[in-house]
């Protein structure tokens, strides 16, 4: 069995404690937050400091916080590390605001993230930095926008009632 | 390379050289698919060839991508279940086993033990049949047909037991977030037992047939080198990870619906080559229908469906949920607003992630040993392009 979560939240924290904007643990992992300009030290502690020993990469992504109800955000990356040795995930999350969202990236320090930046960028707009192919992965090379974005609707829902309501009013404002 | 200048030759001073007998030694990019028949979908592979030698390698993917990120956004989390059961084709049930789990961890709901154990019944059957279809795949790439036949016979009763209960054969849609959509019907144990218990009486003759044959080593051993630390920096998992020498398996490692309860071996192997790779996959049958048998003779009684609230509505709150998929880690990210759809839903799909690993190991490979490479892969297209 893995390591529980509030002794990796510890490790990590002696680690990089002083670099993170935010820590805690959230269902059972542990969950920081780390400005743009910190990502790249804190991805390399966290990959190579002996007793974190995060070096499975497992995704990177984006979130479009701009709809969220209680506390509207902007665009941020989400980097998720797993120590494979250890057993206990880590989740990098990293706002990059709304307007030219700019984030470093890890390329260097994981293979993985030279496709997931590309698709990152496609689908929110994110700039990498220090990427240098950030041509489109999934979509047509043609294709405008960002669709991933909450802006960016899906026109079906705009001229279909929605299948899953339950009652008229909400099938007509297309489920949202 | 031949030219010194810079630009590029016309097509008919080519011709001339050609016809005066001149070796041409430039290099060459060779466009296989996007239709190939070692591909298994819509995937195109720019290779860069210097006379027999790959020296770059640009998988080209995405004609298959369906937005399904941004799809589950407006639909409900009744509805994703069918979506996400068809990203990876060839283990419809298993995708949809870390949907069930994110909802239930987020709003506590407790899955009846019966309904864990026909979870993992059926995920370790869909296991088994995706893992015969690449046995019969790859042996067919490497010029052997004759496992093919063998395979989709083996396939055929567990194929059965998992159509009489859900009624599908690839998309079964049967996993709801508090259990199961209904009880397994007479006759299911009977009928998965006969197909788990002839797999493993069969599976020797099968190994041999493949494993024991020296053409098949001479293609496959050495071949296609996967380190390990290239390995983690990819986020490569599942069988290909486990033939890199890494133990690394979720069922194991962070046991979700009662796989603790079972016994089984994690297989792998040290080398990292495409006959590690195909070893670890066949040895995982075995032990995949090792589980079922337990699961089935261990079968409590009771209710397969938990205490859910009519709407499935998930609290407000951010969850990573992962499984082990039979081609490696499925993971799933949910971020929930309180609402009845998702407000952001993160697919981490095994193929993607070993997919992205191909450019490093095809490098400086031949193309004859292209097709075995790529096959030694073990990828679904739907889910690399989802």
């Amino acid at each position: 069995m893995g390591l529980a979560a509030d002794e990796a939240l510890r490790r990590v924290d002696t680690a990089v404690g002083n670099r993170l904007l935010e820590q805690r643990v959230n269902h059972g992992q542990v969950d920081i937050t780390v400005a743009p300009e910190n990502v790249v030290d804190v991805v390399t502690a966290l990959r190579d400091v002996e007793f974190l020993a995060c070096r499975f990469f497992t995704f990177l992504t984006g979130v479009d916080r701009s709809e969220f109800t209680d506390e509207p955000g902007g665009l941020e990356v989400l980097i998720h590390l797993y120590s494979v040795e250890h057993i206990f995930h880590v989740n990098v999350h990293v706002p990059v605001g709304s307007e030219e969202p700019i984030c470093p990236s890890i390329a260097g320090l994981f293979r993985g993230a030279i496709w997931q930046e590309r698709e990152c960028h496609e689908m929110f707009g994110i700039e990498f930095e220090g990427n240098s192919n950030l041509s489109n992965l999934m979509l047509p090379e043609d294709f405008e926008g960002h669709p991933l974005r909450r802006s960016f609707k899906l026109p079906s829902r705009f001229v279909k009632a929605w299948p899953g309501a339950k009652d008229p009013e909400e099938a007509l404002a297309g489920g949202r | 390379m031949a030219t010194t200048e810079d630009r590029v030759p016309e097509a008919s001073e080519v011709a001339a050289q050609v016809s005066r007998g001149a070796l041409l030694t430039e290099e060459m990019v060779l466009n296989v698919g996007p239709q190939h028949p070692a591909t298994h979908g819509v995937f195109r592979l720019l290779a860069t060839l210097d006379g027999e030698v790959l020296v770059d390698a640009e998988p080209v993917i995405g004609y298959m991508h369906r937005g399904y990120e941004k799809l589950v956004e407006a639909r409900d989390y009744r509805q994703i279940t069918n979506l996400v059961s068809r990203m990876d084709w060839l283990s419809g049930i298993n995708n949809e086993l870390p949907l069930a789990l994110a909802l239930e961890r987020l709003m506590e709901i407790e899955v009846p033990p019966r309904a864990q154990y026909m979870r993992v019944a059926m995920c370790e059957m869909n296991r088994i049949l995706n893992h015969l279809m690449f046995f019969a795949s790859f042996g067919a790439e490497l010029g052997a047909i004759t496992p093919t036949f063998y395979a989709f016979r083996e396939r055929e009763d567990i194929q059965m037991a998992m159509e009489m209960t859900t009624g599908g054969r690839m998309h079964f849609g049967f996993f709801r977030p508090g259990g199961l959509k209904e009880d397994a019907p007479k006759g299911f144990f009977r009928q998965a037992l006969k197909g788990v218990r002839q797999v493993i009486e069969r599976l020797p003759d099968y190994e041999n047939l493949l494993l024991g044959n020296e053409i098949f080593k001479q293609r496959t051993v050495d071949v296609g080198i996967l380190p390990q630390d290239i390995a983690y920096s990819y986020g490569v998992s599942g069988p290909i990870a486990r033939g890199s020498d890494i133990s690394f398996d979720v069922r194991k490692d962070e046991p979700y619906s009662s796989y603790n309860h079972f016994e089984f071996d994690v297989q792998s192997a040290p080398n990292g080559d495409c006959f590690d790779r195909f070893w670890v996959l066949l040895h995982e049958v075995v032990e995949s229908a090792k589980i079922v048998e337990q699961a089935i003779e261990g079968m409590p009684e009771g209710p397969v469906m938990g205490k859910v609230p009519r709407v499935v509505q998930a609290p407000k709150g951010e969850i990573y949920v992962r499984t082990e998929n039979p081609l490696g880690e499925l993971g799933m990210y949910l971020v929930s607003d309180g609402d009845r759809r998702p407000y952001r839903l993160k697919f981490r799909t095994p193929s993607y992630s070993n997919v992205s690993a191909l450019p490093y190991v095809l490098r400086n490979t031949y193309v004859s040993d292209m097709i075995a490479i790529l096959g030694s892969f073990f990828f679904v297209l739907g889910d690399i392009d989802r």
